[in-house]
């Protein structure tokens, strides 16, 4: 007996050549490509004060030295960083003392009080160092979670909707890692949420203000987001000597080989297309060798310290002075002032130094 | 309970075994966590020929396998329970039928059965002589084994592309975020994993499912030596489906029946034991009602198919003959630089006579760096697993290839002792290195290297670049008694093709 087929060939082949049509047109419509950094700062502009960005934006490429991050005060753009005075929010902010969480609050409230960089209804990521599943957050190879968890809650408190942390690891997988490093239970105690930056979503865009690198393989979300805060430990690393902001934000590529010939300015390259609205550095505890994985409990140094910024240079200019040496001796550090990204020299900004013993 | 009602039960254990089956095979994918509920090789825990197969050619008693028993137990008291209530692929070959299979195998000679029989019998003759190759053809493990290296990456591989494509349309971001949300790094991986010899494996296992075109369960009939195994076993079970005195030798039983094992045979017509599966559907089928599960003590009948003396000797010099060929094969013999093992493993020779080519190690494995072997140790190291750091490295925070190892042929080490099992050791080829070489700064692999010590160092040189500068560049050198093989070094080298720092077996 022949059966009958519930629909015949025709009307089959009819229909998916209709959706097809369907979805090939609307594959079509032109794509907002919403992770040009153009639209990041406008958008992240209005309600709050992003000066860095948006002037970078504007002034891409020539004048570099107006894109220098102007402080809190957004119609400033002087070519030399202006140091605030004293009395009004720091321009950078280095807490001491032994509870990490009461330093991360102290930190970012000397800059102005997280408030200044979150409206309500605002979608924050965080960008830790979680770089390997190796090692618990003793061994100062992976952010301390306390750090990373008070800035999840403070961002929250101050009504942001969503709060994702990520990383990509080069050691295991993102889970593992995650959970290794303390950060996934932390960030999950205070509200927030661990993002995994799946392949199929990494888009390549341009970088306007590269040097050397000009096009990169980026995770979107990072670009879009609200605001972004990167958040790296102050350690050593082979062959920058340091891995501190800049060159933290190489977790959010996919391809980094490409970053290894001209690392140095590369990682300025990256810094000028990501530019992390705040710049927290945790150095409660420092890796001072055999970075950036670690693994020996001698060389962690505990500082009991946290630096922030909103300007990714200054922050890791000021984090090279725990180690004995300066901004200039870290090849990324240079070049990323040199781009007009932030100031190297700590000279004449106003750092404020808080002691909570 | 009615016998219908009973063959529902077969019918829903099966399709509960299954899903339980794939249930493992998604939750261990490239998860250094076993999953929740049974361990993620119970299957193969529960296999008697894997179990007696290992314990014979390791020459001990493994108390994991030790879980054999019980199938081995079912086995004796109600015949081949596995093949019809439990084996996945077995419900497998049940699910995919041909209209035309039943015609064709009638014209197939009941003969051929002895083939699943000399199988068995070479399989285990080898692994008496401490060759388990032939357990690649366990059924569990050719499930297994191309569910790991061709179809979940092909699955991925389609999830993935599909993802790419939609992610360039904005109003659907929303959605495939929150898909990504659900099953990245839980039922997803979040690396991409790519097996070698991916299509050979599963030519294998389509090529078996084809042959059910020739007849129903054609592998499980004819080829599939656990079915064998359990088949002897079943000549001597307590219950078995005997026919009454009502028969009228309708052959009703025969024609349903999914392995053939109905005897037609006048004046022998009967069930045998050794064929039949337990699908109970010729209980239901029979027209008088009468054929039903009865006690008996009585041995099966010896069929036509079962291996006469001369046949179970020349299996018995067919194994020994294969172990002493595969073993004198120089690909084995020799110390080949790329045969690189799983992390704890030392002893070429005592891994061979363990692993049961079950390939869990290759799908829990996080960077998919364990990849079937081909020759590097020979035939007779087929399909087990080799580290290939190209392709992965050996994750210093990860202990799961020896954690879900069914045979302890991949040591189950605590992490601390795992972090220093030696694998092999690294070597920098200073001709391709970038900065011995060229003179161009680079130093990945010291980077990267997980030793609490780094088991790369950095030293300075002055070197001269082709418009004449001079620079400085660190150049790596490895410190060999440090380095334990991980890989991730090679996976990472920046250099184009080969890595300039590779890990040879050490």
């Amino acid at each position: 007996m022949k059966r009958r087929p519930p629909i015949s060939r025709r009307t089959f082949l009819k229909l998916t050549a209709t959706v097809a049509a369907g979805a090939a047109l609307a594959g079509c419509t032109p794509k907002q490509n919403s992770s040009l950094p153009t639209e990041t700062a406008a958008t992240g502009a209005t309600p709050t004060v992003l000066p860095s960005a948006t002037a970078g934006v504007i002034a891409t490429e020539t004048t570099p030295a107006e894109t220098t991050p102007a402080g809190p005060n957004p119609t400033e753009t002087a070519s030399n960083p202006e140091p605030s005075p004293t009395t009004g929010p720091a321009y950078l902010a280095v807490t001491h003392g032994p509870d990490p969480a009461r330093l991360t609050r102290a930190a970012i409230d000397a800059l102005g009080g997280m408030a200044s960089f979150v409206s309500s209804g605002f979608d924050v990521i965080i960008k830790p160092n979680i770089c390997t599943d190796y090692h618990p957050p003793e061994y100062a190879s992976t952010t301390n979670p306390i750090v990373v968890g008070t800035l999840v809650s403070m961002c929250l408190e101050a009504g942001a909707k969503r709060v994702r942390v990520m990383d990509y690891p080069f050691g295991g997988t993102p889970q593992s890692a995650y959970e290794i490093s303390g950060i996934a239970q932390a960030v999950e105690a205070a509200g927030g949420e661990m993002h995994i930056m799946s392949r199929p979503k990494y888009t390549r865009v341009d970088i306007p203000q590269g040097k050397d690198l000009t096009k990169v393989e980026i995770y979107p979300d990072i670009l879009e987001a609200d605001l972004l805060i990167n958040v790296p430990i102050a350690k050593h690393h082979g062959s920058t000597r340091l891995t501190l902001g800049c060159k933290n934000l190489m977790g959010v590529i996919l391809d980094r080989n490409l970053m290894h010939t001209n690392l140095s300015q590369r990682i300025a390259d990256l810094t000028s297309l990501v530019r992390p609205a705040l710049t927290v550095v945790d150095a409660v505890r420092i890796l001072t060798n055999h970075g950036p994985t670690g693994g020996d409990l001698a060389d962690v140094k505990q500082l009991d310290t946290v630096i922030a910024s909103r300007d990714i240079v200054a922050a890791d200019s000021y984090a090279t002075t725990l180690f004995g040496l300066t901004g200039a001796d870290i090849g990324y550090i240079p070049a990323s002032a040199e781009l007009g990204l932030g100031t190297m020299d700590l000279s004449n900004i106003n750092i404020q130094e808080i002691n909570l013993g | 309970m009615s016998w219908n009602g009973w063959r529902r039960v077969r019918q829903s254990v099966q399709i509960l075994f299954f899903a339980f089956y794939i249930y493992l095979i998604f939750a261990v994918v490239q998860q250094r966590v076993a999953p929740p509920l049974a361990s993620p090789n119970i299957f193969f825990r529960l296999d008697p020929l894997s179990a007696i197969g290992a314990m014979l050619a390791s020459r001990q008693w493994i108390p994991k396998l030790g879980l054999a028993l019980a199938t081995i137990g079912l086995t004796i008291i109600i015949g081949r329970v596995w093949c019809g209530w439990i084996c996945p692929l077995g419900s497998l070959l049940e699910w995919v039928s041909f209209r035309k299979a039943r015609k064709r195998a009638v014209s197939i000679s009941p003969r051929w059965r002895l083939v699943k029989y000399f199988l068995l019998a070479t399989s285990l003759a080898a692994a008496l002589f401490g060759g388990l190759t032939l357990l690649v053809l366990d059924p569990i493990a050719i499930f297994t084994r191309t569910l790991t290296t061709a179809i979940l990456p092909a699955i991925f591989y389609a999830v993935n592309s599909i993802e790419t494509a939609l992610y360039h349309l904005n109003f659907l971001i929303p959605v495939l975020d929150g898909f990504e949300g659900l099953v990245r790094g839980t039922v997803l991986p979040v690396e991409q994993p790519a097996f070698t010899q991916s299509l050979a494996i599963a030519a294998l296992f389509f090529g078996l499912i084809a042959l059910n075109l020739l007849a129903h369960r054609f592998w499980c009939r004819y080829l599939c030596p656990l079915g064998a195994l359990l088949g002897l076993l079943s000549k001597v079970s307590l219950f078995r489906p005997l026919i009454g005195s009502a028969c009228t030798e309708c052959t009703r039983c025969a024609i349903v029946c999914k392995p053939g094992a109905v005897d037609t045979t006048p004046a022998n017509f009967h069930i045998m034991p050794s064929e039949c599966t337990v699908c109970l559907d010729c209980l239901v089928n029979c027209k008088p009602a009468d054929i039903s599960f009865k006690f008996s003590l009585k041995p099966a009948p010896r069929q036509e198919f079962d291996l006469s003396r001369r046949q179970a000797l020349g299996a018995l010099t067919t194994g020994a003959a294969g172990v002493l060929l595969l073993g004198t094969d120089l690909r084995l013999r020799q110390d080949n630089p790329w045969r690189i093992r799983p992390p704890g493993v030392t002893d070429e020779d005592t891994f061979l006579s363990a692993c049961l080519r079950c390939s869990q190690c290759m799908k829990i494995c996080p960077t998919a760096a364990l990849q079937p072997a081909l020759t590097e140790a020979g035939l007779a190291g087929l399909w087990t697993p080799l580290v290939v750091p190209r392709v992965g490295y050996c994750d210093y925070g990860c202990t799961a290839c020896g954690q879900v190892c069914p045979s302890g042929a991949i040591p189950r080490l605590p992490l601390e002792e795992k972090r220093l099992a030696v694998i092999g050791k690294a070597s920098i080829d200073h001709n391709r290195c970038l900065p011995w070489a060229s003179g161009v700064p680079c130093i990945v692999c010291e980077e990267m290297c997980p030793t609490p010590q780094k088991s790369i160092r950095l030293e300075e040189a002055q070197v001269v670049d082709s418009s004449g500068q001079t620079s400085t560049v660190q150049r790596p050198s490895v410190l060999r008694d440090l380095c334990i093989g991980c890989g991730i070094c090679e996976h990472d080298c920046p250099l184009e093709g080969v890595a300039a720092i590779r890990v040879y077996n050490a």
